[in-house]
């Protein structure tokens, strides 16, 4: 279900536990799963479950609480928007309208070639950077234009 | 003496049968207030508390829902109900029974009714020939519903804005 | 101890103590739904703010440990506000379906919005909707109505031992649900219908049926398992609706097993024998009461004149009450019969005459939970006894040591310490090397017998056993526990182990060398009562094995369904089969008494008055719930006028309580028990340690849902997972050297008999082990529970 690779990743974060307290390793092994997967089937969840030996709905309890991880499948690259106040007030909108017009996609949809899903995020604690999103949670990208949009569109295309 | 000649004097000039004619010629001359029942009814209120119904929804679905507050309301003990899950998984009766004998018609069961299921109507001329036909049963109840259903609404919705 | 006011009264209370628990202490009542006394404390409901002097919120009573000198204000103005403005959230999503909702009526959310809420909502917009889950065939859910109070959720994961459910999703979208599709297969997953607090998880058998308030409430005692928990029977019209439990902390706390819960399905079944009958040229006939009690009179008669007493053979179920088990002994002893026995599963009687006393559990039932080491051998804890197996896994969460000595490998969701998983034949072999490596551990050296000693000589000690053997004797990695309590204790597999005895010998041994309460958990609801009263063979009489070994000419049956309740169906089957007179007390007409000659209506618990006795040794009377159904007539009735009409003497009873008070002699029913409850032996029996042998051996199991009679004919427990088509199961190894695949049908044999069966891998049973369940009607055929077993491809 999951490669060698991210099985020693989850093993390396139970190490950071007690041995018999390996629940505590499932926010962890659950983002090293979808970082492999893109997204977290049922059957995801219940094999990290199963792996940390755990009970699946335990797992799927906290996949389904913290919104950065995906139950449903997402594009290649999943743009997140911070659409709070600070950003808000830093023209967030004009941000959010740019890139749903680049890419012919409201929020929560993904693009017909499976490229790019678009999210509406809440505050990400950067708010001095505002406006700002990242993509697939890990790559942060501040101070926001629309030029500055274009070109990180173009990048990953 | 005086008292004397007056009462001998009036009961020569039959003054009592006349009083007593002219109340007759008053009443015969003025409007008439017996009614010929049945054929004549007097006006009833929206609100009168008569024979009981069992009300569908437009659709045709039976409004009961089996919640047996009627039931447990009733000051006579009047109503049975059994209840069942139907194949559509809704909550519904097997039974409503109101023995009319038992039955005080306070109008508490209607009071009670969530859905305005079951509702006493302006009916108070029915009758049984034996003990047992005024043991109401579900179809009957629900009979009675269906003939009357324009009037009940009718009579619901006029007393609605006082509820 | 620290000194508190509540609403202007003053308590002492421990340190550590929350504010809900001392308000309860004082009487003070405060509103709560997630709050449990039984579970961890989730104070998420919010519902029991209350107010305290110097906080400038109101704090959850459920989670606040009070303080030295903490004032409480549980009704002032800002505590009632909080509660009001809890309760107008807790409506917000709530349907207004009360009229049609089965906790109408009991539901905390109505009382509480009655006490505590505000008269109207402010609410106008749409409410949420949640999708219903079906969680089984016992559980019916109407998610909706849910208020994420989470008890459901604890109680499986704490109590049940399995985390079944769970609260998906966040803030709005937040729902109780189990993983996908699945069910809630828990054997105790009944109790989140008494959990919940509003009509989310309510019964599904019980959906509909009626409303709280038309219920009658009757209490009485659970018939199915020896634990003896105590239940309220409700009845509507005669007709028995549901079974809650009563509160008894000591014995069933405020759980119930979904055995004992929805059993009360069978009593409605339409299988219901309700008039006597009796079989006139193989045809059955209905009857009254005197031609057949008379008809059978006569025929018991007739044989034991004819043929002498001990051709009639006397079979007790062990779930009968105290008083049939003790007319039914008086009616054999009467004829002259002193065949007579209720342990209708067990197979080795070696230790008939050389016991002390009644076997019982050794110990009170709360104190299993305070245990620090347990060794429980041959059983399937979960299945058999599933609130003494939640006991255990109390005591296991507390850091108890579990050790079990099984012939299988099921869950029994508890952390266990140690385990030997063997055949049935290695059983003996590993308590053996438990009992050496005890004697070797030098602080708990005591002196064993000489004939014991010089077997163990020939023992080797494996690390497993020796490390079971350290743990037992309260050895530990880091601290080791100089006066260790410590249990050890039998259970129903072992009871009907081919060396049952041996079992008990080395067990009692062990547990006297280290000082371990031991005790055999009885299988049945009146198992230890039946004892108690003597319904056992007489000197030279028969016991339940022998007596249909060599066919008796006359049987008398009480409450047994001979093919599925006996150790040996097919044997059961033939003698029942060929015996001349067949006098069955049956509450059922079923397949199994085909063979019988007169069919006497029994009335079950809830329609006749009884004692049980549980395995703990508590007596406990009970009193008809409800009229018996038909013609029915409770136990102790058809014996007393069939020993009437047979003119025996000593039958001039009026009442069960008569008949109560002549089993314990006019004494007080507790010295009696006290008195006789001893599981100690007389003297050894020679033991065997070494029984290798190369033939596959059944591990007959008897399932959860198919105990008893009435167990068996409960539409919703027999719909539920746990209940499968039966299998032959056995070890991926073994199913290789078979040459059988998974799933296949295979032929399974025992004696002449065979049956076909799907083959099944299950890697948790050992070698040499086919696993086929028993008291079902497709493996009736069959013989032995641990006998010598073929399996080949069909």
């Amino acid at each position: 279900m999951l490669s060698q690779e991210s099985l020693a990743k989850i093993d390396r974060e139970l190490t950071k536990y007690p041995a018999d307290r390996r629940q505590a390793a499932v926010m962890s092994a659950l983002r090293i799963a979808q970082d492999e997967k893109g997204w977290l089937s049922k059957e995801t969840v219940a094999y990290v479950a199963e792996y940390l030996g755990i009970p699946p709905i335990a797992a799927l309890e906290v996949a389904s609480f913290y919104n950065m991880y995906e139950l449903e499948p997402v594009g290649q690259y999943k743009i997140t928007v911070c659409t709070n106040i600070s950003c808000m007030l830093r023209d967030s909108d004009v941000i959010v309208d740019h890139l749903q017009e680049r890419l012919g996609i409201g929020f929560n949809e993904t693009t017909p070639d499976g490229k790019f899903t678009l999210k509406e995020g809440e505050c990400m604690g950067c708010c001095g950077g505002a406006p700002l999103f990242h993509i697939n949670n890990k790559r942060m990208c501040e101070f926001l234009t629309k030029e500055k949009v274009d070109a990180i569109l173009e990048e990953l295309k | 003496m005086l008292a004397k000649i007056k009462t001998v004097l009036s009961s020569l000039m039959l003054v009592e049968l006349l009083k007593g004619m002219a109340l007759t010629g008053r009443y015969f001359f003025a409007r008439k207030i017996t009614i010929q029942f049945p054929e004549e009814r007097t006006p009833m209120s929206p609100r009168f508390r008569g024979l009981h119904a069992l009300r569908r929804y437009p659709n045709g679905e039976e409004r009961c829902i089996a919640c047996k507050l009627c039931e447990a309301v009733c000051p006579a003990m009047a109503i049975t109900i059994e209840s069942e899950q139907r194949e559509d998984n809704t909550r519904r009766t097997t039974r409503y029974d109101i023995d009319l004998t038992k039955c005080i018609f306070c109008g508490f069961c209607e009071e009670s009714c969530p859905v305005d299921s079951i509702v006493e109507t302006r009916i108070f001329d029915y009758h049984g020939e034996k003990r047992g036909d005024l043991l109401y049963t579900k179809p009957m109840l629900l009979a009675v519903g269906d003939k009357y259903e324009t009037q009940i609404a009718a009579d619901r919705s006029a007393d609605a804005k006082y509820r | 101890m620290l000194n508190i006011e509540i609403d202007g009264k003053a308590v002492e209370v421990d340190h550590g103590t929350t504010i809900i628990d001392a308000a309860d202490k004082l009487g003070i009542a405060i509103p709560r739904f997630c709050y449990h006394k039984k579970l961890s404390v989730a104070a998420n409901c919010r519902m029991c703010l209350v107010q305290v002097e110097k906080f400038a919120k109101p704090l959850p009573a459920c989670a606040t440990p009070v303080a030295d000198g903490m004032k409480i204000f549980t009704r002032s103005k800002a505590a009632v506000e909080a509660q009001k403005s809890v309760m107008e959230f807790l409506l917000i999503n709530h349907p207004l379906d009360c009229p049609i909702c089965d906790q109408g009526g009991e539901c905390d959310l109505q009382d509480i919005a009655v006490a505590y809420g505000a008269p109207a909502s402010r609410y106008a917009e749409e409410k949420r909707v949640v999708l219903n889950k079906n969680i089984g065939p016992l559980v019916s859910t109407d998610m909706t109505r849910c208020i994420q109070c989470t008890r459901c959720v604890r109680f499986l994961k704490e109590v049940g031992g399995m985390m079944e459910l769970g609260m998906v999703g966040r803030g709005e979208h937040a729902e109780i649900t189990a993983y996908v599709d699945k069910s809630v297969d828990s054997e105790l997953s009944g109790n989140i219908i008494d959990l919940c607090p509003v009509g989310a998880l309510t019964s599904k058998p019980f959906r509909y049926k009626a409303r709280t308030w038309e219920l009658t409430r009757r209490p009485s005692i659970a018939p199915h398992d020896g634990l003896g928990s105590q239940i309220e029977v409700h009845i509507k019209d005669g007709k028995v609706l549901r079974v809650l439990p009563r509160e008894k902390e000591s014995i069933n706390e405020c759980w119930l097993s979904d055995r004992d819960r929805f059993s009360y399905e069978g009593l409605n079944s339409p299988d219901r024998l309700t008039v006597p009958m009796i079989k006139h040229h193989g045809e059955w006939h209905e009857t009254d009461w005197k031609t057949a009690l008379e008809f059978a009179a006569g025929q018991l008669k007739d044989i034991t004149n004819a043929d002498g007493g001990e051709q009639l053979g006397v079979l007790v179920s062990p779930n009968s009450t105290m008083e049939e088990a003790y007319l039914a002994k008086q009616i054999a002893h009467g004829l002259g019969s002193s065949n007579i026995d209720y342990r209708l599963r067990q197979t080795d009687f070696r230790l008939d005459g050389k016991r002390m006393g009644t076997p019982w559990m050794g110990c009170n039932i709360p104190d299993l939970q305070e245990m620090d080491r347990i060794l429980v051998i041959g059983s399937n804890l979960r299945n058999e006894h599933p609130l003494l197996a939640n006991r255990i896994r109390k005591a296991v969460a507390q850091g108890a040591e579990l050790s079990l000595v099984n012939p299988m490998d099921d869950d029994q969701l508890m952390a266990v310490k140690h385990k030997a998983i063997c055949t049935p034949n290695d059983m003996v072999n590993v308590l053996a090397q438990i009992l050496k490596a005890m004697s070797g551990l030098q602080r708990l050296s005591l002196c064993l017998p000489k004939s014991l000693n010089d077997l163990l000589e020939t023992v080797r000690v494996w690390d497993n056993s020796q490390a079971m053997a350290e743990s037992l004797a309260g050895l530990g990695k880091e601290v080791d526990l100089v006066s260790p309590r410590t249990g050890i204790f039998l259970g129903n597999i072992a009871q009907s182990h081919p060396r049952f005895t041996e079992l008990y010998s080395l067990a009692e041994a062990i547990a006297s060398l280290c000082g371990a309460t031991f005790g055999i958990l009885s299988p049945a609801a009146n198992s230890t009562g039946a004892h108690l009263v003597g319904v056992l063979p007489g000197e030279h009489g028969l016991n339940a094995k022998a007596m249909l070994e060599s066919p008796r000419k006359a049987y008398l049956l009480v409450n047994v369904e001979p093919e599925l309740d006996c150790h040996h169906a097919a044997q059961a089957r033939q003698a029942i089969a060929e015996a001349e007179c067949v006098i069955a007390l049956t509450a059922y007409k079923s397949e199994a008494l085909e063979h019988a000659d007169v069919l006497l209506p029994i009335a079950p618990f809830t329609e006749t008055s009884g004692t049980y006795m549980s395995m703990e040794g508590r007596v406990q009377s009970f009193t008809a719930v409800t009229k018996p159904l038909g013609e029915c007539r409770p136990g102790w009735k058809i014996l007393r006028v069939l020993g009437n009409t047979l003119g025996l003497s000593g039958f001039d009873f009026d009442s069960s309580e008569q008949v109560k008070n002549a089993i314990f002699g006019g004494q007080k029913p507790s010295t009696v028990v006290w008195n006789s409850l001893n599981n100690n032996l007389r003297e050894l029996i020679d033991i065997q340690v070494k029984i290798k042998s190369n033939v596959l051996q059944r591990l007959g199991e008897v399932p959860q849902f198919q105990s008893d009679a009435i167990v068996r004919r409960s539409p919703p427990l027999q719909k539920t997972r746990a209940v499968q088509a039966p299998v032959a199961a056995m070890h991926s190894q073994l199913l290789t050297e078979l040459g059988l695949d998974d799933g296949e049908m295979v032929t399974v044999k025992q004696g002449v008999a065979s049956v076909l069966l799907k083959a099944k891998r299950d890697d948790r049973l050992p070698h040499g082990v086919v696993r086929v369940p028993t008291a079902l009607p497709v493996t009736s055929l069959l013989g032995d529970l641990m006998g010598e077993i073929e399996v080949t491809r069909a």
